[in-house]
């Protein structure tokens, strides 16, 4: 709260300060610098870069225009449209990320890209369409906001807006939703695999930043009163790009610092010193190398204070998860996987249909890894069955399969390890039980559950809630990762060696967790394990897989004494 | 046959063959170090100046080639020892520091030969009679040297032992590295291909676009598409790329306008990332 009102202090003293020619600049750059909050939001948060973001600006200024233009006897009429306009950009933004996102997944080129070329065309249409546009020249004769008197009014309005716009990003941020778009940035995977669909995710981030860029276009037109089709172009493009690097992408005031700052230096500068802009270059790539917190990095742990909830906060207990009252059954019914010429699964059915805890060995290739990636949907069937419950789930993406009951641990530890413990715990509390609306509210990032108290009481490193997840050793990943695991109340939870590369020490503090939660949800838990002591210790049922299909199941004696199942571990074919 | 048909038709051959040609730089780069080029296009740009420098010092038009190879070649040295090699295997803070590289370029090149365009002179002018029809000579020359370019490298690639040596680079770097291939080398020696080509590209086609700092965007963004829609990683899917989308922008453009071409090709390329995102040809 200290940093927005020394903000507002700041934006009302500036022109009183600085005097009419620059508040008549920053004026202008504080439009720029709303679109630029957009640019930090997709890049240093949700992490994928968008090249072209003056298309949405420029189309709300194009927009505007014509509103101001059409309506000039009832300004009333324009001012009613502009938080349309606006919308209309964050509309088109979301659209756009729907449809490159809904393929690519996690490609960040083809997105940049494409992005990039969208700007290229809008500017080329705003060129050629002379009958509408006003080609090259522009949309001249655009009437301005009524009631402004001077250039400090005018600065006062565009700082107004900027302030919102920073208002309603710094609310995003400490939401879930700015949580997750951190998180997608570090591990997108993980956050499918609690059940968020990413790609939706990332469609809404980049849809708020047209909205930035929108509300800063539809004020840009009646304040300048001429629309040119380089507001459309990529060298705003390219300038907003600079501007939030430069600043600090990652932080909430970084890309308006840079903004005002380069920005506005910039507009002075261009024509006198004729090497300027190569050197913004080099600076924006050095930033980018070597210090890419830019200048917003400087002061850091201000920006860091502003940014976290408060931890005093009382905790909110969270609802049930969805999935609580479904059945713990888990079938597979000839399921074939090929990758190419390769047969990876080959009929393989098997079924598990009650709680307890089960082992899934075999020796290397035998499948136990491609059949989890087939059951969580990040891998293909050619034919075959999968039912969890009673649902039919071959084909659904792996956020569909998490929210019927599925949780899955990853061999190699997946958390999100710039993200504080605190929030990699929240997210896997969200995920099955917070829909995409609450995601707004930010209340939820309090949220506990009986589960979370009783791990953290067994496990105090998970109540250090500001460190950290990469902080932590590789065994207290582990267990933070199965916590997380464990926090979505699974009916199913897959466990892929769980004890890979622990001490003896952290080993039985691994297996002690599984043996309660086994009892405690009462689900069915499957374990892929190579460590025989281990499946010993562990397993009611013991399955064996080779060459992709069941070879045997029962218990631990019966699979020692089976010898079909010695045949293949001593490497003889039968 | 009707000559603006053949007229049209020899249009489309030349749009794939340069287009092509101007695609290899970006497929070499993208397909074999997995590092997307966003300054591809500013090597085209460079490889322009580089022969309106020869055209107006009164030097002969082929003087531009040596002086771009030695121009392209220093500059993928530099850059791949400062930008690219501390960031191979990331690969979006590659993109971010060729973006970032290609507005550099662009900024040089304004502050040298300031933002305004320049216009060739073409250095074989003239047209030949072909299937009853009038042809410029220096399209027909370009048909040619593109096509004599993609064919050789594509053969030298596949027979040469240095070649093989990139292959094996690509497939497995640590297995490539403990055989004795020096990866570093042969990465660098990749990379340095590609501007190099990419320079050519542009001193083949300054005649006839007109030479100005930002225009290597342009040929960046239909250089990648031709790799959206081909496919990376081999010289059928690069063809089959240009082919498509040489085709296809051409055909629209002499029907319509080339804003429209320019449309229909950005279109094609969603269109193409949801159908076949790795492309016509898929690498195996």
């Amino acid at each position: 709260m200290r940093a927005v009102s020394l903000a507002v202090v700041i934006a009302v003293i500036l022109p009183l300060v600085l005097g009419q020619f620059w508040a008549y600049q920053l004026g202008l750059y504080a439009l720029y610098a709303a679109a630029a909050v957009g640019v930090g939001l997709c890049w240093g948060q949700a992490g994928f870069l968008p090249l072209g973001q003056a298309l949405f600006f420029g189309l709300a200024a194009y927009l505007s225009g014509f509103a101001f233009i059409a309506f000039q006897n009832q300004i009333f009429l324009a001012l009613v449209a502009l938080p349309f306009i606006a919308l209309a950009s964050g509309l088109l933004a979301y659209g756009i990320g729907a449809v490159v996102f809904g393929r690519t997944g996690e490609s960040g080129a083809y997105f940049s890209m494409i992005t990039l070329a969208l700007s290229l065309l809008a500017f080329q249409i705003a060129t050629s369409w002379n009958s509408v546009t006003g080609g090259f020249d522009g949309l001249k004769g655009i009437p301005g906001l009524p009631g402004l008197d001077d250039f400090s009014d005018v600065y006062y309005v565009s700082a107004a807006v900027l302030l919102v716009v920073l208002a309603f990003a710094g609310w995003l941020y400490m939401a879930p939703i700015g949580v997750l778009w951190r998180a997608l940035a570090q591990n997108e995977r993980r956050l499918q695999l609690f059940g968020f669909d990413t790609n939706q995710i990332k469609s809404v981030a980049f849809g708020v930043s047209g909205l930035m860029a929108g509300v800063g276009g539809a004020i840009y037109a009646p304040q300048q009163g001429i629309v040119t089709p380089q507001l459309v172009g990529f060298g705003l493009s390219a300038d907003l790009v600079i501007w939030a690097a430069v600043g600090g992408r990652a932080s909430l005031l970084g890309p308006v610092i840079g903004t005002l700052l380069v920005g506005s230096l910039s507009a002075q500068l261009r024509d006198s010193l004729p090497f300027w802009e190569v050197l913004m270059a080099l600076f924006f790539i050095t930033t980018v190398l070597v210090f890419p917190r830019g200048i917003a990095g400087l002061p850091e742990p201000l920006l860091l204070r502003f940014m976290k909830p408060r931890s005093s906060a009382a905790a909110i207990a969270a609802p049930d998860g969805i999935a609580k009252k479904l059945p713990a059954k888990l079938a597979l019914h000839e399921i074939t996987v090929r990758v190419g010429e390769v047969t990876i699964l080959d009929r393989l059915s098997i079924e598990f249909d009650q709680g307890g805890i089960f082992c899934v060995i075999g020796p290397n290739g035998a499948g136990k890894t491609s059949m989890f990636n087939v059951v969580s949907g990040e891998l293909a069937a050619a034919f075959g069955q999968i039912a969890i419950g009673s649902s039919d789930v071959l084909g659904l993406p792996s956020s569909g399969v998490s929210r019927l009951g599925v949780a899955r641990k990853l061999q190699i530890p997946s958390v999100f390890p710039d993200l504080s413990i605190a929030d990699n715990l929240a997210i896997a509390l969200w995920g099955g039980r917070a829909g995409m609306l609450q995601l707004l509210n930010p209340r939820l990032r309090r949220w506990t559950s009986p589960m979370l108290k009783e791990l953290q009481s067994r496990y105090p490193f998970l109540a250090s809630g500001a460190r950290t997840a990469a902080e932590l050793s590789h065994g207290e990943q582990q267990i933070l990762e199965l916590a997380m695991a464990l926090l979505t109340e699974p009916r199913v939870l897959l466990l892929d060696e769980p004890c890979a590369g622990l001490s003896p020490h952290e080993t039985a503090a691994v297996m002690e967790i599984i043996r309660w939660a086994a009892q405690r949800l009462g689900g069915a838990i499957i374990i892929i394990e190579h460590d025989m002591s281990l499946v010993k210790e562990l397993a009611e049922v013991v399955y064996v897989l080779h060459n992709g299909a069941l070879l045997a199941k029962g218990n631990v004696a019966a699979i020692q004494a089976n010898p079909d199942v010695r045949a293949v571990y001593v490497g003889s074919e039968k | 046959m009707d000559p603006l048909i053949v007229t049209q038709a020899i249009n489309v051959v030349y749009a794939v063959s340069t287009l092509a040609v101007l695609s290899l730089g970006l497929a070499v780069i993208f397909g074999l170090l997995g590092v997307l080029n966003i300054a591809h296009g500013e090597f085209i740009m460079i490889g322009a100046y580089c022969a309106y420098t020869v055209e107006s010092s009164g030097w002969p038009y082929l003087a531009a080639v040596p002086l771009t190879l030695a121009v392209c070649g220093i500059l993928g040295v530099v850059v791949e020892r400062v930008m690219i090699r501390p960031l191979y295997r990331r690969p979006f803070d590659t993109l971010v520091a060729t973006w970032g590289l290609s507005l550099l370029l662009r900024k040089v090149a304004e502050a040298i030969f300031g933002p305004g365009f320049r216009s060739l002179a073409i250095p074989l002018p003239g047209t030949v009679r072909l299937l009853g029809t009038e042809y410029p000579i220096y399209r027909l020359l370009l048909i040619a040297v593109s096509l004599t370019v993609v064919t050789g490298l594509v053969v030298w690639f596949g027979r040469s032992r240095t070649g093989a040596r990139i292959r094996a680079m690509v497939s497995n770097p640590e297995l490539a590295q403990a055989q004795g291939i020096s990866v570093r080398r042969l990465a660098a020696a990749t990379f340095i291909t590609g501007t190099c080509l990419g320079g050519l590209g542009g001193v083949m086609v300054a005649p006839l676009a007109p030479v100005q700092p930002f225009m290597g965007l342009d040929y960046v963004l239909r250089a990648f598409f031709v790799l959206i829609v081909g496919g990376l990683g081999s010289a059928t899917g690069l063809l089959s790329g240009a082919v498509v989308v040489g085709g296809f922008d051409s055909v629209i453009s002499a029907v319509s306008n080339t804003t429209n071409g320019y449309f229909a090709v950005l279109l094609l390329a969603i269109f193409f990332l949801w159908l076949r995102p790795r492309g016509i040809v898929a690498r195996s």
